[in-house]
């Protein structure tokens, strides 16, 4: 009983700590640094710009 | 805006008669006012992104002046750029974001550019990241891509200071993230031990969860409790009592009686002391966030002065950065560039455009010798300028000094809650220290007497106390910007609740700072509608506030102007234009006079602005223009009655104007013939006979005023140096928003009050149990939880507007032309 008890803490522990690493990456990369413009970034389904031609010489 | 007029389709604006371009493009005629928005158009619908025109949201045109003519120089730019793992990394400033389209524009065409490997750009802050291959592109390349589209790109370089205050935050929110986490985790152990005090649990059970419990709390204590273990220490240096030192208290005395209960098998309070450190963790988030909200888009307006400038070394102009700038230099401004720093003119006369920093939405005309304002655009001639002062010194650095002042002082609200805590450390030491005096001269077997001790100061230690006054200012300043209503700062809010007299200037902030023709005159021999077409023809092609004005007035007749050639714009005076029956000039008296036109009428009465015109040298008639009152002006007068606040009018104009104001209007004052200095002397009169003042303005000559009251309230409108100033910041031009905030503020500050006394309830409650020695953790945590609750609930009802503060927004008509963008 107990040791069952153990192993279930530890791997909640082990579980929990993994998600906090990317958590704390997350927030070294910066992904909350904007906390405004994904609402509006998440209705956008655009076609791929396309990447083929300079359009400096367009106009 | 006048919607007879067509509209550009690229840039939204009315196009004046006579300069229509139409073009086809994907199959369709579109209608451009100029070259430029044509080019425009044909390079984002040439890139596949034409659903950018669906996209956008805003029926107003305006793309920053100046906009076009830059050049970019890789030699430059190119200590702004980074090196990264993919090749260069660069940030910069994007002048002229309105809107999510304009975010996912900029990002889709830098995208584009062969090279670049991502483009982000941050919706609240402007700034675009860009990281590219430096073989394939240059940061000019860049630069120029989002210049074509009309935005103003600025190279950006955070400075130590900005780059500090991000990192703090990040680590704010790991600390916080990491008390969160492990005090979940604790839960569920302090949950079985709970669970065991009931009902009974084996001691190896009960010492497993224990030693887990430890295990967890210990980093939160130590490690996310760190900027409080400090600011204790620090305070307990300087014999100062505040709420950090409360807090500490708290935590090392649960934690400390904790560790000691494991060894001597007692009751841990680890969930305590974790759960005081993440709440309050979570009170400082809340609090940054609410000073970055407000703290928003100062950042760019100081950004305004350019970085380079063009100095005379010799015969020959020399471009150099802005900083290295010294007094007496000599430098040159060409037309739609700003000015990098204030000096005196020394060329010929130019018109400046001052909006960013005056508010003045007509152009002004400087003199040679005149001085100049860093940040202002030069718009006519090219100028060349003494510097008077470095840019460090300049008149945008110093407004970017007061305002990063302003914001690091700390509310007095906040100040509030440590100055209870102040009070109640002393006070709770006695007690605990009474506790153990109790129970050892009168020994019980039940009770150790210094646990009982412990157990006060646990108990004692609100942790809803650090969420009680950010929640209430979070959640209000958050309501209010949904509306338009920018609160500086906590102590703005405060101070906003406790107003007595509210004084306003009159342009643009009880009048809506559009001229409307009031009255026609024309000469005999000539009808309103010749006179009004002959004003109309020469105005066509001009953004002049006035000419505006004219132009809509000649629509709302039915008169379409014909385009004039040869449109000369005299600065300061009017313009000319060449038809076939002779020179026609539009302007002011002097224009006239000086043209030797006679038999000019006597000036109007004050409050109006005459526009004359004359045909070669015979006298056609004037126009007369007035700036009418804002719609709600009245209504919101009345409301603040009801408020307790009297109103006050504080105008330059002459007294004549200022009566006739206070007639129309439910004034209970108004003064007129008002310098700057006299308006700010006005309101620290009012403030030493004990009013506090709400003064409402806009531009330079409020800004002494704005300062000296209370609190400053400014209206949008192009006016960044007085939104910059000012505590209070209402960014739709209406005043039915006003009464919001002020309504909202009180509501705060009571709720601020009701929250402190929630946060101090339940623990005091439980106090008399620790006393008694028969404190257990589930006291504690309780006592804890449900203080934290009722302090977040109690602020989350100022989420939602009362029925008074709607109804004052249902007196105020629909924003159409200043919607969300």
């Amino acid at each position: 009983m107990l040791k069952s008890t153990l192993i279930l803490i530890l791997l909640s522990l082990f579980l929990g700590t993994g998600v906090w690493l990317v958590f704390t990456w997350a927030v070294k990369k910066g992904e909350f640094d904007d906390t405004e413009g994904p609402k509006f970034r998440m209705l956008e389904d655009d076609p791929q710009p396309r990447k083929d031609q300079n359009h400096a010489e367009k106009d | 805006m006048n919607d007879s007029a067509p509209q550009c389709d690229h840039c939204a604006l009315s196009i004046p008669a006579g300069v229509l371009i139409e073009d086809e493009v994907s199959g369709a005629t579109r209608k451009f006012c100029c070259r430029g928005c044509q080019g425009a158009f044909r390079i984002i619908h040439g890139a596949g992104l034409g659903v950018f025109y669906g996209r956008r949201d805003w029926g107003q045109g305006g793309l920053p002046e100046g906009a076009f003519d830059q050049q970019y120089d890789d030699g430059y730019l190119a200590r702004f750029v980074q090196p990264a793992e993919t090749g260069a990394e660069m940030t910069f400033l994007l002048e002229g974001i309105r809107c999510a389209s304009c975010v996912w524009l900029n990002e889709k065409i830098l995208q584009e550019l062969p090279g670049v490997h991502s483009a982000r750009v941050n919706y609240g802050t402007h700034r675009a990241r860009v990281s590219f291959d430096p073989d394939q592109t240059t940061p000019a390349a860049l630069f120029a891509a989002v210049s074509r589209l009309g935005y103003l790109p600025r190279p950006y370089s955070a400075d130590t200071a900005t780059r500090l205050a991000e990192q703090e935050r990040r680590s704010l929110l790991i600390r916080f993230g990491t008390a969160a986490f492990l005090s979940m985790q604790l839960m569920g152990y302090s949950l079985a031990l709970y669970a065991g005090y009931f009902q009974g649990i084996d001691a190896d059970s009960r010492w497993l969860m224990q030693l887990f419990s430890a295990l967890v709390t210990t980093p939160v204590v130590f490690y996310c409790g760190w900027p409080f273990l400090h600011s204790a220490w620090r305070s307990l240096k300087n014999r100062s009592a505040g709420m950090d030192l409360l807090i500490v208290l708290g935590v090392l005395a649960a934690y400390g009686a904790s560790l000691h209960a494991m060894v001597f098998d007692g009751e841990v309070y680890f969930d305590t002391a974790a759960m005081i450190i993440t709440l309050i963790l979570a009170g400082r988030l809340f609090e940054g966030a609410a000073r970055r909200q407000a703290a928003a888009g100062v950042d760019r307006l100081l950004r305004l002065a350019p970085e380079r400038a063009l100095r005379r070394e010799g015969e020959q102009w020399c471009e150099i950065d802005s900083a290295a700038l010294q007094p007496d230099d000599q430098i040159l401004v060409r037309p739609g560039e700003r000015f990098p720093t204030d000096g005196q003119l020394l060329s010929e006369a130019t018109e400046i455009d001052e909006a960013a920093v005056t508010g003045e939405p007509l152009p002004v005309l400087r003199q040679a010798g005149e001085s100049v304002a860093a940040g202002t655009l030069n718009l006519t001639t090219s100028a060349q300028v003494r510097v008077s002062a470095s840019a460090a010194n300049s008149f945008v650095a110093r407004v970017a000094r007061l305002v990063e002042e302003a914001q690091s002082r700390r509310a007095p609200v906040q100040a509030l809650a440590d100055r209870l805590a102040a009070g109640f450390v002393p006070l709770v030491a006695l007690l605990a220290a009474a506790t153990w005096g109790y129970w050892s001269f009168w020994p019980n077997p039940e009770v150790n007497p210094l646990l009982a001790a412990v157990a006060v100061l646990v108990i004692a230690c609100p942790c809803a106390l650090g969420l009680a006054t950010p929640t209430a200012v979070l959640v209000a300043s958050g309501a209010a910007a949904a509306q338009g209503i920018l609160f500086r700062g906590g102590d703005v809010l405060e101070a906003s609740a406790r107003l007595t007299l509210a004084a306003f200037d009159k342009t643009g902030t009880l009048t809506t700072g559009k001229p409307q023709v009031v009255a026609l005159h024309p000469a005999p021999g000539i009808n309103q509608e010749q006179l009004l077409g002959w004003a109309a023809l020469a105005e066509a092609g001009s953004n002049h506030p006035l000419a505006r004005g004219i132009l809509a007035a000649a629509r709302s007749r039915g008169i379409e102007p014909g385009m004039g050639q040869g449109v000369r714009a005299l600065p300061g005076l009017g313009v000319e234009v060449k038809t076939p029956q002779g020179l026609l000039r539009v302007g002011n008296r002097r224009l006239l006079e000086q043209a030797g036109v006679l038999a000019l009428p006597a000036p109007a009465p004050g409050g109006t602005t005459e526009v004359h015109l004359a045909l070669g040298g015979n006298y056609l008639g004037n126009l007369l223009l007035a700036d009418p009152l804002r719609p709600e002006a009245a209504e919101t007068l009345k409301s603040l009655h009801q408020l307790g606040l009297k109103s006050t009018l504080l105008t330059g104009d002459n007294n004549a104007a200022a009566a006739r104001a206070a007639s129309s209007l439910p004034l209970d004052k108004a003064i007129g013939e008002l310098l700057p200095a006299d308006k700010a002397r006005w309101v620290e009169e009012a403030t030493a006979r004990g009013e506090r003042v709400l003064m409402v303005g806009d531009g330079i000559n409020d800004a002494p005023a704005l300062s000296a009251a209370s609190v400053g309230c400014a209206m949008a409108g192009g006016t960044d140096i007085a939104l910059a100033t000012s505590d209070l910041v209402l960014t739709k031009p209406d005043l039915a928003h006003l009464l919001v905030a002020l309504r909202l503020a009180r509501r705060t500050l009571s709720i601020i009050r009701q929250n402190l006394f929630w946060a101090f309830a339940y623990n005091l409650l439980a106090l008399p149990l620790a006393a008694a020695g028969t404190l257990v953790p589930i006291h504690a945590a309780v006592a804890m939880a449900l203080s934290s609750i009722c302090v977040v609930g109690n602020s989350l009802r100022l989420a939602k507007l009362s029925g008074h503060e709607s109804r004052a927004l249902a007196l105020a008509p629909p924003l159409s032309e200043n919607s969300p963008c």
